[in-house]
């Protein structure tokens, strides 16, 4: 929001270093983010924050300045000649909405000249970049950046009945705005109208047809105020931000509207060579029970408050200078003043809202905030809080995400972050661990492709694993952690947002110098098997069907060691869908990698060698690894210590339809060395075992 | 001497200087097997020849017969020994030199990840303020209106709230704007002291080359008795000089968030240029850095913490610029494009 110096100069008096005005407004909560010169003058952009509305205009930041200054505050004077007719005999105003219009000041100026402003009006508006009108708009627009109180001028005679009502819009009602557009107005908007139809929408603009124009002679002036939620439904409604509906949505001064308007009158009459009317049209609506609101001020409390040793002196200056009534409260008979009676000028009433339960009162807070905006905030000293120990240790969730987090950058992957939301169609395209569900649609999604909230980790990776495969890198691996979006559990709950951990890889890893291979579904499978391993659970691949994903390929994980065994927490398989190398995807419930064993305690080894043997079973291709494993698991001999698939073969003396299997096995005992025989003795019978049970027959 | 004495050490004195001009002319393993087998092998060596005919000599000359032949096999049989160990020692040498390699070629690394560069610095930030004495806090990245705005002081239809650009779900619920809500969830669970952090997603609709529409916060909450602007600051002071440098200094600039009062912008020593004015502070030597301010006494008693008895300071500031800053990323869309080549550089 831009303001001129000379302007603010015309209030009080200003220091001559316009940059430390700049950085002293600053230190008090009014940014300024620019200085310009432009001619004489200079133009400081300053945001003012949505909370001080009185300030956006150039009485108001005058008001702070003369505060942070100490220096005097000069207000315009306002003392129109006035006719010996009334306003209130010219035209009147009926309020039908008390609560959305706390007040409605109006004045009637007879015999205006419309043309064009003198050079001081016109200077003033075009310094802060708005463009001169007319004598009769510019007076408006100069007393909204003087004062902040948001007027309008109506042509009188155009006023049907020279009646103006502030009401609710009726169904079917229409009005063309001064800016041209015809709007359709309904029962929840606030319009001022006169007799027959509105002729304005109340603190957003005013209509064209009632608007002040070359041959007006006599016209309304209307300082009004409303409340902000009036103002804002309507501008919301219609997509209108103006001057206007920017004060009234912030909150306006509602004891600011007899001045503005009077203002307004008297320069008016100076400038058009109009008569002002007696009198204004005052109307009350209903105020905000609250207002005034009102406080007690402690010194010692403030202080404590802030670690500061703030004068009493300070805080009487300071808020005295910013319009607050002080009244001395506490003990009567102390030696210095330690409490106050504090209350909020008109000004600040939306600023500061009172207690629920006790009317007028606001939190001794909202008064100190004042006094250390002053005061300013970095000559605070700093210091650390005494809180005995610390506030609690990890929860079990944020130590186990950590942990498969630091096990999969471990195991070569990156981690990837993705954005929450996908397209529809992402979002159709694969398996999601709640199969079923809808997915959490936006009411107001930036585009299609950001439509849905994700119910899978998997279609971002494997979005990402392409955008990395076009890029030209030849391996990708990949793995993110965050929440998947599900409906929720009963009607009007949160949706259900679980952690998920997902994965993608594939491509080709290294060159023939690094031993390259080229990734595939165990490459995947692997990093789940460490990672279960790891957290000291058990988790077994069911060949599944899933969307997405290619059939043979494809399986869901359960858990086994957790009840209910054989719960539902993961699957992998391999993308169906090719471009370039093959992808494997992978995504587990974090909730499913919980509760693992927690014995940290390790398996000493034996202090005797151990004696290994292969085998190599030839086996029907449909009997699976995990029967013949559990098989072997049913059947071990004693002193069995390990075994491991070493490799699988088919092709030349393997039988079509079958496999040859090489299991490789690791006898050792604890307590001595065993012998050659003995292995042999009981690995024959195992083996004999295995063979009967799944060797291949014709 | 008689003849054939003279006749047998004559011959045994040719075969020295015959042994020593073959020998002379070994250079390899092979001659050497060679030298050895006609000299002392077995079967056909000449020294055993020599000694299998000594029956043949008469016995007055088989004493010094024996002797010289003798002489003859303890010279054959030292030179062998010597010039074994000569060939041996080349033999070890041209083992040593066929099995070197070139130590400059390039090692295999182990295959390693790599983890997210917001996951990096959220560890640091946690770290730092674990040894603050505060816990991690978590709360849902879809909430409710009244935990996002309501219950931090954002009336229902107020100007405050437009600056948020709200992602909304069809169900009425909203993706949460910040993480503020998870303080209102935690003050709501448990009574004070409260001293925790939030880390988190949040989301906003604004979509442009400066802005992404999910973005990560860290926020922070501190309520007991007693707490003061003076203990925010320390704790600001304390915090962003672990993260950034020992000598970076801050400074406070009031400013308006519902929740708080009074509220303040905090800037920090520029860290590119320490202070000095360049291109990424525009000049001023100060980057923006966090919000912060005192917990607004409407939000407390919401919370059911008593205001007149207990105060509190909360902060929030961005994970992803802190994040832009340290790994020099230009752009924020690339912290989420999740291109590999960026990922696995990123240490630290």
């Amino acid at each position: 929001m831009l303001f001129s110096r000379s302007w603010l100069a015309a209030y009080v008096d200003l220091p001559d270093d316009v940059r430390a005005l700049a950085g002293r407004l600053t230190a008090a909560g009014h940014a300024v983010e620019g200085i310009e010169e432009k001619g004489d003058d200079v133009l400081l952009d300053v945001e003012v924050t949505t909370n001080r509305p009185d300030c956006m205009n150039h009485l108001g930041l005058a008001r702070e300045i003369a505060v942070l200054y100490d220096r005097p505050l000069r207000l315009p004077e306002i003392a129109p000649a006035e006719a010996a007719e009334r306003s209130a005999d010219a035209a009147a105003v009926e309020i039908e909405e008390e609560i959305y219009c706390p007040r409605f000041v109006a004045r009637v100026v007879r015999g205006v000249r419309v043309g064009p402003s003198p050079a001081w009006l016109r200077d003033r508006l075009l310094s802060i970049g708005l463009r001169p009108i007319s004598n009769v708009v510019d007076v408006t627009n100069f007393i909204l950046w003087e004062m902040g109180q948001p007027l309008h001028a109506y042509d009188l005679d155009r006023l049907a009945g020279r009646k103006l009502h502030v009401r609710l819009a009726r169904r079917g009602e229409r009005l063309t705005t001064l800016d041209g557009v015809d709007r359709a107005l309904d029962e929840q908007m606030l319009v001022i109208a006169d007799d027959e139809r509105p002729v304005g929408l109340a603190g957003v603009m005013g209509g064209l047809d009632s608007e002040v124009t070359d041959r007006t002679r006599d016209v309304l002036i209307e300082g009004a105020h409303f409340h902000r939620k009036a103002v804002r439904i309507a501008a919301k409604k219609l997509g209108l931000h103006t001057d206007a509906s920017h004060r009234f949505e912030r909150g306006a001064d509602v004891e600011a509207c007899e001045r503005a308007v009077t203002r307004a009158a008297a320069l008016l009459a100076e400038l058009a060579g109009g008569t002002v009317l007696a009198g204004a049209l005052d109307v009350r609506g209903i105020q905000a029970p609250a207002w005034p609101p009102r406080g007690r001020l402690e010194l010692a409390k403030l202080n404590g408050f802030a670690g500061t040793e703030i004068p009493a002196g300070d805080v009487e200056r300071w808020l005295t200078g910013l319009g607050f009534t002080l009244t001395p409260a506490g003990d009567p008979g102390a030696p210095a003043q330690t409490a106050w009676d504090v209350t909020v000028p008109s000004w600040r009433y939306y600023d500061f809202q009172t207690r629920h339960q006790a009317p007028h009162a606001v939190y001794p807070q909202d008064l100190y905030e004042e006094v250390l905006r002053v005061h300013g905030l970095d000559p605070i000293p700093a210091a650390l809080p005494g809180i005995d120990g610390s506030d609690g240790p990890r929860t079990p969730q944020q130590a186990l995400r950590e942990r498969v987090r630091d096990f999969l950058a471990t195991c070569g992957y990156a981690e990837a972050v993705h954005f929450a939301f996908q397209s529809r169609a992402a979002d159709a395209r694969f398996p999601s661990l709640q199969p079923g569900t809808a997915p959490q649609e936006l009411a107001n999604p930036l585009s299609e492709a950001y439509a849905v909230l994700r119910r899978s980790l998997v279609p971002n990776l494997v979005e990402s694993a392409r955008f990395n495969q076009r890029r030209g890198v030849p391996v990708v691996r990949l793995f993110e952690i965050g929440r998947a979006f599900f409906p929720p559990a009963a009607p009007n709950e949160l949706p259900v947002q679980p952690e998920q951990v997902g994965l993608v890889c594939g491509g080709r890893a290294g060159f023939p110098w690094q031993r390259e291979t080229e990734l595939d579904l165990f490459d995947l499978k692997g990093a789940v098997d460490g990672l279960a391993e790891e957290l000291g659970l058990r988790l077994a691949a069911r060949p599944a069907s899933l969307p997405g994903l290619l059939d043979g390929n494809t399986a869901e994980l359960v858990r086994l060691d957790r009840s209910p065994a054989g719960e539902l927490v993961g699957y992998f398989g391999r993308v169906e869908e090719e471009e370039g190398y093959p992808l494997f995807v992978a995504e587990i419930a974090l909730d499913g990698l919980a509760g693992g064993d927690q014995d940290l305690r390790v398996d000493l080894p034996s202090r005797f060698p151990g004696i290994d043997a292969d085998f190599t079973l030839t086996h029907a291709l449909t009997t699976p690894w995990a029967e013949i494993d559990r098989g072997i698991a049913d059947q071990a001999p004693p002193d069995l210590q390990a075994w491991s698939l070493k490799d699988r073969y088919r092709g030349t003396g393997v039988p079509e339809g079958a496999v040859n299997t090489t299991i490789t096995f690791l006898y050792n005992s604890r307590e001595r060395s065993l012998t050659q025989e003995e292995v042999n003795e009981r690995q024959s019978a195992l083996t004999a075992e295995l063979s009967r049970r799944f060797g291949w027959s014709v | 001497m008689d003849q054939a004495e003279t006749a047998g050490l004559a011959e045994a004195g040719a075969l020295a200087g015959r042994f020593e001009e073959e020998s002379s002319r070994v250079a390899d393993r092979a001659a050497w097997e060679d030298l050895r087998l006609r000299w002392v092998g077995r079967k056909q060596g000449i020294v055993r020849t020599l000694l299998a005919r000594t029956g043949e000599v008469p016995a007055a000359d088989r004493r010094a017969w024996g002797q010289a032949v003798n002489t003859l096999k303890e010279r054959v049989e030292g030179r062998l020994a010597e010039l074994d160990a000569v060939l041996t020692e080349r033999e070890r040498e041209a083992v040593k030199r066929s099995a070197a390699v070139d130590v400059t070629l390039p090692g295999r690394r182990p295959l390693v990840g790599s983890l997210h560069p917001i996951t990096r610095v959220n560890r640091e930030m946690e770290r730092i303020f674990a040894e603050l004495g505060y816990s991690v806090a978590e709360g849902p990245e879809v909430e409710t209106d009244y935990h996002n705005f309501e219950a931090l002081n954002f009336p229902q239809d107020h100007p405050a709230r437009d600056t948020q650009d709200t992602l909304f779900l069809k169900s009425g619920f909203l993706l949460r704007t910040h993480t503020s809500p998870v303080q209102i969830r935690t003050m709501l669970a448990r009574k004070p002291p409260i001293r925790v952090i939030c880390p988190g997603r949040v989301f906003r609709n604004d979509n442009d080359l400066r802005h992404s529409p999910m973005f990560h916060q860290v926020e922070g909450l501190a309520v007991a008795e007693g707490l003061t602007v003076g203990h925010l600051k320390g704790t600001l002071l304390a915090f962003l000089r672990r993260l950034f440098a020992p000598d970076v200094e801050i400074r406070l600039r009031p400013s308006f968030f519902p929740f708080t009062e009074p509220s303040a912008e905090v800037d920090v020593t520029c860290q590119s240029c320490k202070g000095q004015g360049c291109a990424v502070c525009s000049g001023t030597g100060w980057m923006e850095i966090l919000g912060c301010g005192m917990v607004d006494p409407r939000v407390l008693d919401e919370c059911g913490i008593d205001p007149d008895r207990y105060s509190g300071y909360a902060f929030g500031m961005g994970v992803d610029r802190v994040a832009m800053n340290r790994y020099g990323i230009a752009n924020i869309r690339l912290l989420f494009d999740n291109d590999e080549r960026l990922l696995r550089q990123v240490h630290g």
